[in-house]
Protein backbone atom coordinates (compact mmCIF):
# COMPACT_ATOMS: atom_id res chain seq x y z
CA UNK A 1 0.00 0.00 0.00
CA UNK A 2 1.10 3.24 -0.87
CA UNK A 3 1.83 5.03 2.58
CA UNK A 4 1.01 8.78 1.06
CA UNK A 5 -2.62 7.47 0.15
CA UNK A 6 -2.85 5.63 3.42
CA UNK A 7 -2.18 8.84 5.05
CA UNK A 8 -4.72 11.46 3.18
CA UNK A 9 -7.31 8.33 3.37
CA UNK A 10 -7.20 8.71 7.27
CA UNK A 11 -6.45 12.07 7.66
CA UNK A 12 -9.32 13.59 4.96
CA UNK A 13 -11.71 10.69 6.60
CA UNK A 14 -11.37 12.21 10.07
CA UNK A 15 -11.66 15.69 9.22
CA UNK A 16 -14.77 15.06 6.80
CA UNK A 17 -16.36 13.11 9.63
CA UNK A 18 -15.98 15.92 12.28
CA UNK A 19 -16.36 18.95 10.09
CA UNK A 20 -18.81 18.31 6.78
CA UNK A 21 -20.67 15.31 7.70
CA UNK A 22 -22.20 16.72 10.93
CA UNK A 23 -23.72 19.23 8.24
CA UNK A 24 -25.08 16.92 5.55
CA UNK A 25 -27.40 15.28 8.25
CA UNK A 26 -30.96 14.13 6.87
CA UNK A 27 -33.36 14.28 9.53
CA UNK A 28 -30.52 13.93 12.76
CA UNK A 29 -28.84 11.18 11.02
CA UNK A 30 -25.34 11.54 9.30
CA UNK A 31 -23.10 8.78 7.72
CA UNK A 32 -20.35 7.03 9.20
CA UNK A 33 -17.45 8.14 6.43
CA UNK A 34 -14.64 6.43 8.28
CA UNK A 35 -16.76 2.48 8.04
CA UNK A 36 -17.15 3.56 4.44
CA UNK A 37 -13.28 4.52 3.94
CA UNK A 38 -12.06 0.92 6.23
CA UNK A 39 -14.65 -0.78 4.59
CA UNK A 40 -13.21 -0.03 0.80
CA UNK A 41 -9.72 0.23 1.89
CA UNK A 42 -9.63 -3.39 3.50
CA UNK A 43 -11.14 -4.72 0.37
CA UNK A 44 -8.43 -3.12 -1.77
CA UNK A 45 -5.58 -3.43 0.62
CA UNK A 46 -6.18 -6.26 2.58
CA UNK A 47 -6.77 -7.15 6.76
CA UNK A 48 -3.76 -5.34 7.88
CA UNK A 49 -4.33 -2.12 6.20
CA UNK A 50 -8.48 -2.30 6.64
CA UNK A 51 -7.16 -2.97 10.79
CA UNK A 52 -4.55 -0.17 11.02
CA UNK A 53 -7.12 2.07 9.04
CA UNK A 54 -10.32 1.46 11.07
CA UNK A 55 -8.09 1.70 14.40
CA UNK A 56 -5.99 5.27 13.09
CA UNK A 57 -10.17 6.59 11.69
CA UNK A 58 -12.23 5.29 15.16
CA UNK A 59 -9.80 7.01 17.18
CA UNK A 60 -9.51 10.32 15.35
CA UNK A 61 -13.82 9.79 15.56
CA UNK A 62 -13.02 9.23 19.54
CA UNK A 63 -11.40 12.08 19.81
CA UNK A 64 -13.35 14.35 17.76
CA UNK A 65 -16.34 12.81 19.51
CA UNK A 66 -15.89 13.12 23.17
CA UNK A 67 -17.28 9.76 23.98
CA UNK A 68 -14.74 6.41 25.49
CA UNK A 69 -11.40 6.45 23.97
CA UNK A 70 -11.24 3.34 22.23
CA UNK A 71 -14.50 2.81 21.11
CA UNK A 72 -15.19 3.25 17.43
CA UNK A 73 -10.86 2.23 17.35
CA UNK A 74 -11.73 -0.72 18.60
CA UNK A 75 -14.94 -1.57 16.63
CA UNK A 76 -13.34 -0.17 13.52
CA UNK A 77 -10.50 -2.06 13.74
CA UNK A 78 -12.07 -5.20 13.86
CA UNK A 79 -14.43 -4.16 10.98
CA UNK A 80 -11.63 -3.16 8.90
CA UNK A 81 -9.60 -6.72 9.73
CA UNK A 82 -12.77 -8.78 8.67
CA UNK A 83 -13.84 -6.71 5.27
CA UNK A 84 -9.59 -7.15 4.19
CA UNK A 85 -9.48 -10.91 4.91
CA UNK A 86 -12.99 -11.25 3.05
CA UNK A 87 -11.38 -11.44 -0.85
CA UNK A 88 -10.62 -14.74 0.31
CA UNK A 89 -13.79 -16.42 0.01
CA UNK A 90 -15.72 -13.77 -1.61
CA UNK A 91 -16.01 -12.06 -5.12
CA UNK A 92 -15.46 -8.51 -4.27
CA UNK A 93 -14.65 -7.21 -7.87
CA UNK A 94 -18.64 -6.37 -8.60
CA UNK A 95 -19.65 -3.10 -7.26
CA UNK A 96 -22.72 -4.28 -5.08
CA UNK A 97 -19.96 -5.83 -2.99
CA UNK A 98 -18.56 -3.06 -1.79
CA UNK A 99 -21.82 -0.73 -1.45
CA UNK A 100 -23.80 -4.12 0.60
CA UNK A 101 -20.42 -4.66 3.03
CA UNK A 102 -20.58 -0.81 3.57
CA UNK A 103 -23.98 -1.49 4.87
CA UNK A 104 -23.63 -4.70 6.68
CA UNK A 105 -20.33 -2.96 8.08
CA UNK A 106 -22.41 -0.21 9.61
CA UNK A 107 -24.43 -2.24 11.09
CA UNK A 108 -22.04 -4.70 12.87
CA UNK A 109 -20.02 -1.35 13.99
CA UNK A 110 -23.13 -0.19 15.49
CA UNK A 111 -23.79 -3.32 17.25
CA UNK A 112 -20.31 -3.82 18.46
CA UNK A 113 -19.87 0.36 20.00
CA UNK A 114 -23.38 -0.59 21.46
CA UNK A 115 -22.07 -4.34 23.29
CA UNK A 116 -18.62 -2.05 24.13
CA UNK A 117 -21.14 0.51 25.45
CA UNK A 118 -22.74 -1.52 27.86
CA UNK A 119 -19.09 -1.47 29.83
CA UNK A 120 -19.75 2.51 30.49
CA UNK A 121 -23.63 1.62 31.29
CA UNK A 122 -24.99 3.12 28.34
CA UNK A 123 -28.85 4.04 29.14
CA UNK A 124 -30.54 3.54 25.29
CA UNK A 125 -32.20 0.42 24.62
CA UNK A 126 -30.83 -1.65 21.44
CA UNK A 127 -33.94 -1.62 20.03
CA UNK A 128 -34.40 2.10 19.59
CA UNK A 129 -30.56 2.74 19.00
CA UNK A 130 -31.02 -0.31 15.83
CA UNK A 131 -34.03 1.27 14.22
CA UNK A 132 -33.57 5.07 14.70
CA UNK A 133 -29.53 5.05 14.54
CA UNK A 134 -28.03 2.16 12.58
CA UNK A 135 -30.16 1.27 10.53
CA UNK A 136 -30.64 4.68 9.09
CA UNK A 137 -27.04 5.08 9.26
CA UNK A 138 -26.18 2.30 6.95
CA UNK A 139 -28.85 3.22 4.40
CA UNK A 140 -27.14 6.51 4.25
CA UNK A 141 -23.39 4.41 4.14
CA UNK A 142 -24.32 2.41 1.41
CA UNK A 143 -25.64 5.26 -0.61
CA UNK A 144 -22.39 7.11 0.25
CA UNK A 145 -20.02 4.28 -0.49
CA UNK A 146 -22.27 3.96 -3.94
CA UNK A 147 -21.15 7.35 -4.34
CA UNK A 148 -17.32 7.45 -3.53
CA UNK A 149 -17.06 4.14 -6.15
CA UNK A 150 -18.75 6.07 -9.01
CA UNK A 151 -16.16 8.72 -8.39
CA UNK A 152 -12.30 8.92 -9.16
CA UNK A 153 -11.75 8.85 -5.18
CA UNK A 154 -13.22 5.85 -4.92
CA UNK A 155 -12.02 4.50 -8.14
CA UNK A 156 -8.88 5.43 -6.79
CA UNK A 157 -9.01 3.53 -3.71
CA UNK A 158 -9.95 0.43 -5.21
CA UNK A 159 -7.73 0.77 -7.59
CA UNK A 160 -4.87 1.72 -5.38
CA UNK B 1 9.35 -14.78 19.04
CA UNK B 2 10.02 -11.98 16.81
CA UNK B 3 9.77 -14.56 13.95
CA UNK B 4 6.23 -15.83 15.00
CA UNK B 5 4.88 -12.05 15.30
CA UNK B 6 6.52 -11.60 11.64
CA UNK B 7 5.02 -14.82 10.13
CA UNK B 8 1.18 -14.19 11.49
CA UNK B 9 1.69 -10.71 11.32
CA UNK B 10 -2.06 -9.48 10.11
CA UNK B 11 -2.69 -11.52 13.51
CA UNK B 12 -0.25 -9.53 15.33
CA UNK B 13 -1.43 -6.47 13.98
CA UNK B 14 -4.95 -7.25 14.89
CA UNK B 15 -3.72 -7.68 18.07
CA UNK B 16 -1.45 -4.84 19.13
CA UNK B 17 -4.61 -2.40 17.98
CA UNK B 18 -7.16 -4.34 19.89
CA UNK B 19 -5.13 -4.43 22.91
CA UNK B 20 -4.60 -0.73 22.35
CA UNK B 21 -8.31 -0.11 22.13
CA UNK B 22 -9.18 -2.17 25.22
CA UNK B 23 -6.25 -0.50 27.13
CA UNK B 24 -7.56 2.56 26.45
CA UNK B 25 -11.12 1.11 27.30
CA UNK B 26 -10.11 -0.10 29.77
CA UNK B 27 -8.32 3.01 31.66
CA UNK B 28 -10.97 5.35 31.09
CA UNK B 29 -13.63 2.98 32.69
CA UNK B 30 -11.04 2.24 35.74
CA UNK B 31 -9.52 5.74 36.50
CA UNK B 32 -11.55 8.64 35.31
CA UNK B 33 -9.20 11.25 32.80
CA UNK B 34 -6.70 9.13 31.53
CA UNK B 35 -6.37 8.67 27.99
CA UNK B 36 -7.64 12.39 27.20
CA UNK B 37 -4.34 13.73 26.26
CA UNK B 38 -4.39 11.90 23.10
CA UNK B 39 -7.86 13.04 22.52
CA UNK B 40 -6.73 16.39 23.38
CA UNK B 41 -4.04 16.10 20.95
CA UNK B 42 -6.26 15.31 17.95
CA UNK B 43 -8.89 17.67 19.06
CA UNK B 44 -6.06 21.12 18.48
CA UNK B 45 -5.69 19.59 14.91
CA UNK B 46 -9.25 19.51 14.54
CA UNK B 47 -11.02 22.44 16.58
CA UNK B 48 -9.67 25.25 14.03
CA UNK B 49 -10.99 23.41 11.11
CA UNK B 50 -13.94 22.48 12.88
CA UNK B 51 -14.63 26.14 13.95
CA UNK B 52 -13.88 26.92 10.02
CA UNK B 53 -16.22 24.61 8.88
CA UNK B 54 -18.88 25.58 11.41
CA UNK B 55 -18.25 29.36 10.52
CA UNK B 56 -18.97 28.84 6.51
CA UNK B 57 -21.88 26.30 7.42
CA UNK B 58 -23.56 29.39 9.85
CA UNK B 59 -22.97 31.91 6.53
CA UNK B 60 -24.26 29.49 4.32
CA UNK B 61 -26.98 29.19 6.22
CA UNK B 62 -28.23 32.31 7.27
CA UNK B 63 -27.65 33.33 3.45
CA UNK B 64 -30.38 30.73 3.07
CA UNK B 65 -32.33 31.78 5.49
CA UNK B 66 -32.07 35.19 4.33
CA UNK B 67 -32.86 34.03 0.80
CA UNK B 68 -35.99 32.26 2.37
CA UNK B 69 -36.89 35.30 3.95
CA UNK B 70 -36.93 37.50 1.70
CA UNK B 71 -39.00 34.89 -1.20
CA UNK B 72 -41.35 34.21 1.47
CA UNK B 73 -41.68 38.14 2.15
CA UNK B 74 -41.91 38.76 -2.17
CA UNK B 75 -45.15 35.83 -2.15
CA UNK B 76 -46.51 37.62 1.07
CA UNK B 77 -46.31 41.25 -0.33
CA UNK B 78 -47.78 39.82 -3.77
CA UNK B 79 -50.43 37.90 -1.55
CA UNK B 80 -51.43 41.68 -0.26
CA UNK B 81 -51.33 43.08 -3.23
CA UNK B 82 -53.41 40.90 -4.54
CA UNK B 83 -56.01 41.09 -1.95
CA UNK B 84 -56.09 44.72 -1.61
CA UNK B 85 -57.12 44.71 -5.20
CA UNK B 86 -59.71 42.18 -4.47
CA UNK B 87 -61.24 44.35 -1.57
CA UNK B 88 -61.45 47.67 -3.86
CA UNK B 89 -63.05 45.83 -6.19
CA UNK B 90 -65.61 44.41 -3.61
CA UNK B 91 -65.98 47.96 -2.38
CA UNK B 92 -66.49 49.20 -5.54
CA UNK B 93 -68.93 47.00 -6.44
CA UNK B 94 -70.29 47.88 -2.95
CA UNK B 95 -70.27 51.60 -3.27
CA UNK B 96 -71.87 51.26 -7.00
CA UNK B 97 -75.25 48.66 -5.16
CA UNK B 98 -75.40 51.38 -2.94
CA UNK B 99 -75.82 53.77 -5.59
CA UNK B 100 -77.94 51.59 -7.65
CA UNK B 101 -80.15 51.22 -4.01
CA UNK B 102 -80.29 54.50 -3.80
CA UNK B 103 -81.80 55.49 -7.29
CA UNK B 104 -84.04 53.38 -7.59
CA UNK B 105 -85.69 53.86 -3.98
CA UNK B 106 -85.80 57.39 -5.12
CA UNK B 107 -87.76 56.29 -8.82
CA UNK B 108 -89.34 54.39 -6.53
CA UNK B 109 -90.72 57.10 -4.14
CA UNK B 110 -91.03 59.18 -7.46
CA UNK B 111 -93.28 56.23 -8.96
CA UNK B 112 -95.90 56.13 -6.28
CA UNK B 113 -96.39 60.03 -6.52
CA UNK B 114 -97.16 60.09 -10.06
CA UNK B 115 -100.99 59.54 -10.61
CA UNK B 116 -100.73 57.03 -13.35
CA UNK B 117 -98.44 53.99 -13.46
CA UNK B 118 -94.75 54.31 -15.23
CA UNK B 119 -92.56 51.75 -16.57
CA UNK B 120 -89.59 51.46 -15.15
CA UNK B 121 -86.37 50.85 -17.31
CA UNK B 122 -82.83 51.29 -17.45
CA UNK B 123 -80.49 52.75 -19.54
CA UNK B 124 -78.35 50.10 -21.66
CA UNK B 125 -76.97 52.04 -23.93
CA UNK B 126 -75.74 55.91 -24.54
CA UNK B 127 -75.42 57.76 -28.12
CA UNK B 128 -73.65 60.38 -27.43
CA UNK B 129 -71.84 61.98 -30.74
CA UNK B 130 -72.96 65.73 -30.90
CA UNK B 131 -75.46 66.00 -33.89
CA UNK B 132 -77.33 63.60 -31.79
CA UNK B 133 -77.96 62.67 -28.22
CA UNK B 134 -79.76 59.70 -27.15
CA UNK B 135 -80.20 56.72 -25.07
CA UNK B 136 -81.28 53.45 -25.38
CA UNK B 137 -83.54 51.88 -22.32
CA UNK B 138 -84.35 48.29 -22.20
CA UNK B 139 -88.35 48.45 -22.19
CA UNK B 140 -90.25 48.51 -25.79
CA UNK B 141 -93.15 47.78 -27.34
CA UNK B 142 -93.65 44.18 -25.63
CA UNK B 143 -93.21 46.10 -22.09
CA UNK B 144 -96.33 48.47 -23.15
CA UNK B 145 -93.99 51.37 -23.84
CA UNK B 146 -95.30 53.81 -26.63
CA UNK B 147 -94.39 56.30 -29.21
CA UNK B 148 -92.87 59.84 -28.14
CA UNK B 149 -93.60 58.72 -24.43
CA UNK B 150 -92.15 61.25 -21.83
CA UNK B 151 -89.56 59.66 -20.25
CA UNK B 152 -88.62 60.97 -16.76
CA UNK B 153 -86.19 60.89 -13.47
CA UNK B 154 -86.78 61.83 -9.58
CA UNK B 155 -85.30 65.09 -10.78
CA UNK B 156 -86.79 66.12 -14.32
CA UNK B 157 -87.39 65.44 -17.79
CA UNK B 158 -85.17 63.70 -19.55
CA UNK B 159 -86.44 63.24 -22.88
CA UNK B 160 -89.12 61.19 -25.30
CA UNK B 161 -89.23 57.64 -26.84
CA UNK B 162 -88.31 58.58 -30.53
CA UNK B 163 -87.69 54.92 -31.86
CA UNK B 164 -89.83 52.20 -30.57
CA UNK B 165 -88.53 48.68 -30.82
CA UNK B 166 -89.79 45.10 -29.64
CA UNK B 167 -87.57 44.97 -26.49
CA UNK B 168 -85.74 48.25 -26.25
CA UNK B 169 -86.49 52.25 -27.13
CA UNK B 170 -84.33 54.92 -27.95
CA UNK B 171 -85.12 58.03 -26.19
CA UNK B 172 -84.31 61.80 -27.72
CA UNK B 173 -83.14 63.29 -24.98
CA UNK B 174 -83.95 67.37 -24.07
CA UNK B 175 -80.47 68.14 -25.32
CA UNK B 176 -80.88 67.05 -28.78
CA UNK B 177 -80.54 69.52 -31.53
CA UNK B 178 -83.63 68.29 -32.74
CA UNK B 179 -85.76 68.65 -29.49
CA UNK B 180 -88.18 71.08 -28.57
CA UNK B 181 -90.27 71.36 -25.65
CA UNK B 182 -93.09 73.40 -24.78
CA UNK B 183 -92.06 74.58 -21.64
CA UNK B 184 -92.95 77.57 -19.03
CA UNK B 185 -90.80 79.77 -16.04
CA UNK B 186 -92.36 78.67 -13.07
CA UNK B 187 -91.89 81.98 -11.62
CA UNK B 188 -93.74 84.13 -13.86
CA UNK B 189 -95.42 81.73 -15.95
CA UNK B 190 -94.00 83.24 -19.50
CA UNK B 191 -94.15 80.07 -21.60
CA UNK B 192 -91.89 79.21 -24.20
CA UNK B 193 -90.11 76.78 -26.11
CA UNK B 194 -87.01 74.36 -24.99
CA UNK B 195 -84.34 73.41 -27.43
CA UNK B 196 -81.72 71.56 -27.74
CA UNK B 197 -78.36 72.91 -28.57
CA UNK B 198 -75.55 71.30 -30.03
CA UNK B 199 -73.18 70.53 -27.51
CA UNK B 200 -75.25 69.77 -25.16
CA UNK B 201 -76.66 72.83 -24.13
CA UNK B 202 -80.24 73.97 -23.27
CA UNK B 203 -81.94 77.11 -24.19
CA UNK B 204 -85.38 78.51 -23.48
CA UNK B 205 -86.74 81.12 -26.64
CA UNK B 206 -89.52 83.24 -25.66
CA UNK B 207 -91.34 86.42 -26.48
CA UNK B 208 -91.15 88.41 -23.32
CA UNK B 209 -90.11 91.47 -21.26
CA UNK B 210 -86.50 91.04 -19.24
CA UNK B 211 -88.42 91.21 -15.91
CA UNK B 212 -90.05 87.70 -16.61
CA UNK B 213 -86.63 85.49 -16.80
CA UNK B 214 -84.04 85.89 -14.43
CA UNK B 215 -80.78 83.48 -13.63
CA UNK B 216 -81.84 80.65 -11.52
CA UNK B 217 -85.91 80.55 -12.30
CA UNK B 218 -86.91 77.39 -13.07
CA UNK B 219 -88.65 76.04 -15.99
CA UNK B 220 -91.34 73.40 -16.10
CA UNK B 221 -93.34 71.45 -19.31
CA UNK B 222 -96.49 73.68 -20.16
CA UNK B 223 -98.34 70.74 -20.73
CA UNK B 224 -99.26 72.19 -24.10
CA UNK B 225 -99.34 69.57 -27.25
CA UNK B 226 -99.95 66.55 -25.36
CA UNK B 227 -96.48 65.03 -25.40
CA UNK B 228 -95.71 66.10 -21.51
CA UNK B 229 -97.61 66.46 -18.80
CA UNK B 230 -98.07 70.05 -16.60
CA UNK B 231 -94.90 70.31 -14.57
CA UNK B 232 -92.16 68.40 -14.87
CA UNK B 233 -88.86 70.25 -14.66
CA UNK B 234 -87.18 70.99 -17.67
CA UNK B 235 -83.66 73.21 -15.95
CA UNK B 236 -83.17 76.45 -14.62
CA UNK B 237 -82.21 79.80 -16.51
CA UNK B 238 -78.39 80.37 -16.37
CA UNK B 239 -78.15 83.54 -18.52
CA UNK B 240 -80.40 85.58 -19.79
CA UNK B 241 -79.13 87.05 -23.70
CA UNK B 242 -80.31 90.39 -25.20
CA UNK B 243 -83.19 90.13 -27.11
CA UNK B 244 -83.31 89.55 -30.41
CA UNK B 245 -86.33 91.15 -32.34
CA UNK B 246 -89.53 89.78 -30.66
CA UNK B 247 -87.84 86.95 -28.70
CA UNK B 248 -85.49 87.00 -25.49
CA UNK B 249 -83.66 83.51 -25.19
CA UNK B 250 -81.86 81.86 -22.47
CA UNK B 251 -79.18 79.43 -21.68
CA UNK B 252 -80.47 76.50 -18.98
CA UNK B 253 -79.14 73.93 -16.99
CA UNK B 254 -80.74 70.79 -17.80
CA UNK B 255 -82.79 69.47 -14.43
CA UNK B 256 -80.97 66.35 -14.77
CA UNK B 257 -77.75 65.23 -15.09
CA UNK B 258 -78.37 63.19 -18.51
CA UNK B 259 -74.47 62.02 -18.36
CA UNK B 260 -75.28 59.64 -15.44
CA UNK B 261 -78.55 58.60 -15.43
CA UNK B 262 -78.98 54.43 -15.33
CA UNK B 263 -82.72 54.07 -14.80
CA UNK B 264 -85.89 56.34 -15.96
CA UNK B 265 -89.17 55.88 -15.65
CA UNK B 266 -91.53 55.85 -18.78
CA UNK B 267 -94.91 57.82 -18.52
CA UNK B 268 -97.44 56.65 -20.22
CA UNK B 269 -99.22 58.73 -23.14
CA UNK B 270 -101.81 60.57 -22.71
CA UNK B 271 -101.06 61.52 -18.61
CA UNK B 272 -102.13 64.76 -18.27
CA UNK B 273 -102.77 66.88 -15.06
CA UNK B 274 -100.07 69.21 -13.27
CA UNK B 275 -97.57 66.68 -11.78
CA UNK B 276 -95.13 69.14 -10.40
CA UNK B 277 -96.52 68.27 -6.72
CA UNK B 278 -94.28 65.08 -7.47
CA UNK B 279 -91.33 67.27 -7.75
CA UNK B 280 -90.76 68.77 -4.02
CA UNK B 281 -86.97 69.29 -4.88
CA UNK B 282 -87.57 71.02 -7.50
Amino acid sequence: MRLPLYVLAVSGGALVQCTVVPVVGVGGIVPDVPVVLTVLLALRYGAEAGCLTGFALGLAQDAVAGGPLGLHALSKALLGFVAGDLPRWVLVTRPIVPVGLAVLATIVDGLARFALLQLFHYPAPLGEIFTRVIMPQAGYNGILAAAALAWPVGRLLSRG
Amino acid sequence: MLDLLVRYRKYSVLGLVVVAAVALLTAQQTRQGDGLWLAEGIATITAPVQGAFARVHRGAASLWAGYLDWKHLRTEVARLRAETVALRLRQLRQEALEAENQRLRTLATLRERLPERTLGAEVVARDWNGFTRGLTIDRGRADGAERLSAVIVTSGVVGRVAVLRRQSAIVQVLTDPASSIGGVVLRTHAQGLVEGVAGGRLRIKLAVSEEALQPGDLVVTSGIGELFPKGLPLGRVLRVYSATGLFRTAELEPAVDLTSIEEVLVLPRGTSGDLAPAFPES
